[in-house]
């Protein structure tokens, strides 16, 4: 059987998702025996060539060349996933989405007009169809390679995308919303994570995005009343899925 | 009279961590253009740091780096520590460094085995001969152990949870932590050997002569603290240093430039292990001084082909010194030291995996950001590999440019540069 050629391409993003692929220590020779690993700029020398059956794709969207590099990968692509917070969600670097780009290129360049960025980051689905979203700032590796798993196997991946709370609860770690009062994101967060943060004793702060129907605009309401005033509550949304969780906080409210 | 001219171009390197390129122009056997184009595009974390909350900081610029995000955390904290005063707990101390160590293994292990070695063998990756196949099962067994400990540590590898201002929120048990000690004291036996391997590997010249600049520690290898050391001048403090070097934007790159002031105006500089080994190996511990002088490692280091040496030399010291750190360990009665927020600037220095990593962090007196500053290993690095360039392609200036070509992105390489954290440079405004 033809194995099945696989890109792995970057846009804006810190490396960390592409990074995980490399992080499958145990698999890795696995991988790169049942995948032809054709295009990977940060581990091999192969350059950008042909039709792909899997395309991953890490981080945003944030540069006019960017803009048509994203349109070549899906015409190249059969499959395309979007791999972490900066491609399903246009990460951290979103939150200049609500701010103008101006006030931030002159604190980091001194002569801002050489720097050719958009004034939005904005995850690969803006941009073009995408078959499947894997979220989390970073991805995790168990979920990347039951992604991968299923690819092979052609199936959808089975990837859980109920609240942070359930995971909490079967782990029987203490809540930390209702036990110590602290702002925790996790009812209105994805899981993947395995509870991460409350198991090392912080709140959630919302790596894996926005659940499906999330209630944030309740969430919100909740923090208010337990004294935080509404700057620090939209800061709490304002973190790598910034744009995901403003939107699902606008949907809450109507 | 004919002119010899040729322009080489490397569109997009590969097996490094970030997009760039390389462009050469080559007359009459002069260098007339040496660039190392970035074109990553740019995220300006100073512009969305500031207003936002210290405790938030850490977990913010651990996002600049998906590679060396305990870095960006520990340079963060301990410049927030400085503002407030706040003294950490001993054993927190240990862990962090030790959750260093860890980062060091893995970071060190990917780009040793997996980016760089295939460099010494004719190789496009690290899985493109069975004949190498054996150095990449060693190597994913190093960045397996490293990247386990930062699991343990931090919750996961890639931006770890459980660094905080005052101390870490969590610590593991005694007895989890001491479950490690057997692998770490058997890769750490097996690293001697890996510091042979990389010797032996073919070097090619020429030698620089440059000026190394890294963290100097009275006591240990450095990580965490200590002066920034310069070879060609005496060690200053942390923040002395960003009047020592000047940053500068170039057009061909998104990342700013920096050099070191001298006595003829700005000069490249270098940071990263060759430079912390050249000024700190008599702090190594005698076996692995041992295992250098007998795979005939000399100090100073001069050649920057030899990276992934001194690179292993690290990983052997990192995989030593997170075995003490282990043995050592108790559980501290606070994870977390309590402080109170107060108005200040400070700046703090700590050793990535790729070099010195500075932050400066002005807050107001509710401890919220003013402004920033984030020095990267890769980007004071930039100026350097153009001089490392410029030196060689005039040396061979009449090969094929194929080969040219080939070595040029291999001697790039040799500084595992990490694009993605260079453009990341925030100036003062």
């Amino acid at each position: 059987m033809k194995r099945p050629r696989i890109g792995v391409f970057k846009f804006t993003s810190c490396d960390g998702c592409q990074l995980s692929l490399l992080n499958l220590e145990d698999d890795l020779l696995g991988l790169v025996d049942l995948f032809d690993v054709a295009y990977f700029r940060e581990a091999t020398d192969k350059p950008l060539k042909g039709k792909f059956d899997l395309a991953l794709v890490e981080g945003s969207v944030s540069t006019e060349r960017q803009r048509d590099e994203i349109v070549d990968v899906r015409d190249r692509s059969r499959i395309l996933i979007a791999l972490g917070a900066c491609a399903v969600s246009g990460g951290l670097q979103a939150l200049r989405n609500w701010a103008s780009l101006s006030s931030y290129t002159h604190l980091v360049y001194p002569s801002p007009l050489d720097v050719r960025a958009l004034s939005t980051s904005t995850p690969i689905s803006d941009h073009v169809y995408v078959d499947f979203e894997l979220w989390g700032c970073p991805i995790s590796t168990s979920a990347l390679a039951e992604t991968l798993t299923a690819f092979l196997l052609g199936r959808r991946p089975a990837i859980r995308g109920y609240s942070l709370c359930m995971e909490c609860k079967r782990r029987g770690i203490p809540c930390i919303l209702v036990s110590r009062g602290e702002p925790c994101l996790g009812p209105v967060t994805r899981t993947g994570c395995e509870a991460l943060c409350p198991s090392f004793g912080r709140p959630c702060y919302g790596c894996f995005g926005p659940k499906e129907d999330a209630n944030v605009e309740s969430l919100m309401r909740h923090f208010q009343n337990m004294g935080l005033t509404a700057k620090e509550c939209l800061a709490l949304l304002d973190k790598m899925n910034s744009y995901t969780y403003r939107k699902a906080h606008l949907e809450s409210r109507s | 009279m004919k002119v010899d001219r040729k322009v080489i171009r490397v569109d997009s390197l590969s097996r490094v961590e970030g997009e760039g390129g390389i462009v050469l122009e080559i007359r009459d056997g002069t260098a007339t253009q040496v660039k190392v184009t970035i074109f990553e595009a740019p995220r300006f974390f100073e512009g969305f740091l500031r207003g936002r909350s210290h405790a938030e900081v850490p977990d913010f610029t651990a996002r600049i780096c998906g590679i060396c995000p305990v870095a960006y955390q520990m340079s963060s904290v301990h410049a927030m520590e400085k503002i407030f005063g706040v003294r950490v707990d001993p054993s927190v101390r240990d862990l962090r460094r030790l959750l260093y160590c860890a980062e060091w293994i893995e970071s060190h292990a990917l780009h040793i085995y997996l980016l760089n070695g295939p460099d010494f063998y004719g190789l496009e990756s690290a899985w493109a001969s069975k004949d190498y196949l054996p150095i990449l099962t060693r190597g994913l067994g190093f960045k397996k152990l490293g990247n386990g400990l930062l699991a343990l540590l931090g919750g996961r590898s890639v931006h770890p949870v459980s660094v905080c201002v005052g101390g870490l929120t969590q610590v593991p048990r005694k007895k989890e932590l001491r479950a490690f000690l057997p692998e770490v004291e058997k890769a750490y036996e097996a690293s001697l050997k890996e510091i042979a391997w990389a010797a032996a590997l073919p070097f090619p010249e020429p030698d620089l002569d440059t000026a190394w600049v890294s963290l100097v520690h009275d006591e240990e290898y450095p990580m965490n603290e200590g002066l920034m050391g310069c070879s060609k001048g005496n060690p200053m403090p942390m923040e002395d240093f960003l009047s020592a070097v000047q940053e500068y934007q170039v057009g061909h790159s998104t990342a700013l430039h920096a050099g070191v002031r001298g006595d003829s105006g700005l000069e490249p500089y270098l940071v990263g292990p060759i430079s912390r080994l050249n000024l700190n190996h008599d702090k190594l511990p005698m076996e692995i001084q041992g295992a250098m002088k007998s795979s005939s490692i000399a100090v100073p280091i001069r050649n920057t082909r030899m990276a992934i040496a001194a690179r292993t030399v690290e990983l052997a010291y990192a995989l030593y010194e997170a075995a003490r750190l282990i043995r050592r360990y108790e559980e501290p009665e606070k994870t977390c030291a309590p402080y109170e927020p107060t108005a200040g600037e400070a700046v703090w220095v700590t050793e990535a995996p790729r070099g010195s990593l500075l932050h400066r962090y002005r807050v107001d007196e509710a401890g919220y950001v003013d402004s920033c500053t984030i020095l990267p290993p890769t980007s004071q690095n930039l100026a350097h590999m153009e001089k490392d360039l410029r030196l060689f392609v005039e040396r061979f200036a009449d090969k094929p440019s194929d080969w040219i070509r080939k070595e040029a992105e291999k001697i790039v390489r040799c500084y595992d540069p990490c694009i993605s954290c260079a453009v990341h440079v925030i100036r003062v405004s």
